[in-house]
């Protein structure tokens, strides 16, 4: 009987309450009978469980697929990615029910290029909580305005003082550089205020006008700004 | 028994496979919330409407905003057309801001053009189709060549994005009136007198 029960639950393994061998008795009742089902219509339940299994996978993964970021097609150049297609009529699948899903009207290539960064230089993700110098050189472009977001509704607490700098707007060095600090407090400089207290934070930088859009292969590490962490805390 | 199980599974596994491709390719068609159906409504206008304003001291919080993750240094505008009622016609004056039109079908953005290729101060944009298109060159005076920007549309149906920067929050005022200045009409060459 033991034998039986083993194969049955090799045979079943999309039911839930599977806790080893030692079932929970409705669980194993609810099993026997499901097995017994099975037995005696065994074609049309295996049918009905091949569709339910397509149908349930197929759409889990879409949704999962097509949910926040562009899948494919993304360029990488240290902590910033850009989707250089996914505005364009060329643009994948995915990227275009990423779009749809979100009513979102992405930058054609003629307009511009979205950077967004979601980590720092060393790779650990950008936090509301901490201190960071965002320095360098943009790629050439007309203009650019650079932007921090924050995951979730912005705090009603704390007023908006700025959410983003523009090319015009940035206080630079005398060899054309700048630095934006991103903290939670005020700092001396190019301060830009953390949307919150906490949480995950995103920055993006729009590129308008700019050649970069045609061919992403220009870009190297060295033309975009490096996100360095400061510190943590207060 | 397990053989069989082991088949269903697979066939439930390819069954997946193409449940997903095919939902994938189906949204951006049935969805009512992407860009083109949303910007249906400003279709009737005859200048671009208002996605996402900036926020300046008498403006505060833009409501009607649906733009994802709109950038909040430029204003964006949107004029949708349907080519069926006639070519489209984008008009705009350049001013001291960066302006950008950008034609958007179902599948993509397809044509962009910003403010530098402004001839005079203008820039007229016009959207067509094929057949559109062979008209106007066949109705053109070859001793006035027309300064628009003809594009073939792909679809008979999209829509226009107008995107002004404000490189300074006091410009901000300004890159809304300067979205709103554009003028999207519907080119009826017909309906003009002396021709």
């Amino acid at each position: 009987m033991t034998s039986v029960a083993e194969t049955d639950a090799i045979r079943a393994p999309a039911r839930p309450p599977r806790t080893g061998t030692r079932m929970p008795v409705p669980a194993a009742g609810l099993a026997r009978r499901v097995r017994a089902f099975l037995r005696k219509t065994s074609r049309v339940g295996l049918v009905v469980y091949a569709l339910g299994l397509g149908a349930g996978l197929g759409l889990v993964s879409a949704d999962w697929a097509t949910r926040g970021r562009y899948p494919f097609g993304g360029v990488t150049v240290g902590p910033w990615t850009a989707w250089p297609r996914a505005g364009a009529s060329n643009a994948d699948p995915y990227a275009r029910a990423v779009n749809a899903r979100r009513g979102e009207i992405p930058l054609a290539v003629g307009e511009g290029l979205l950077l967004s960064a979601t980590t720092d230089d060393t790779g650990r993700g950008l936090e509301a909580g901490c201190r960071y110098s965002i320095a360098g050189h943009t790629p050439p472009a007309r203009a650019w305005t650079l932007t921090v977001t924050g995951r979730g509704a912005p705090d009603p607490a704390r007023p908006s003082l700025r959410s983003g700098f523009t090319s015009t707007e940035i206080l630079r060095e005398r060899d054309g550089r700048f630095a934006i600090l991103l903290a939670p407090e005020a700092q001396a400089g190019n301060w830009l205020p953390s949307p919150g207290r906490s949480g995950a934070l995103r920055l993006a930088l729009r590129l308008y006008d700019t050649p970069v859009a045609a061919g992403t292969g220009s870009l190297d590490p060295e033309t975009l700004p490096a996100i360095t962490r400061l510190g943590c805390g207060a | 028994m397990r053989l069989r199980f082991l088949y269903a599974t697979l066939c439930g596994l390819v069954l997946a496979g193409l449940v997903h491709i095919v939902t994938v390719l189906a949204i951006p068609l049935l969805s009512e919330a992407d860009a083109l159906s949303r910007a249906r409504g400003s279709e009737t206008l005859d200048h671009p409407q208002r996605l996402y304003t900036l926020s300046t001291a008498d403006e505060p919080a833009p409501a009607e905003a649906w733009l994802p993750t709109p950038d909040p240094a430029v204003a964006l505008g949107v004029c949708a057309y349907d080519l069926d009622d006639g070519p489209m016609r984008v008009s705009a004056r350049t001013g001291a801001q960066m302006l950008s039109l950008a034609a958007h079908g179902r599948r993509g953005a397809f044509y962009a053009v910003t403010d530098q290729a402004a001839v005079r101060g203008a820039l007229d944009l016009v959207i067509l189709t094929r057949t559109q298109y062979d008209e106007a060159l066949a109705n053109e005076d070859e001793n006035e060549p027309s300064r628009d920007v003809r594009i073939v549309a792909p679809e008979r149906q999209g829509f226009v994005t107008v995107r002004v920067i404000a490189a300074l929050p006091s410009q901000r005022a300004a890159a809304n009136e300067a979205v709103q200045a554009v003028s999207c009409t519907i080119d009826s060459p017909s309906e003009e007198p002396g021709k």
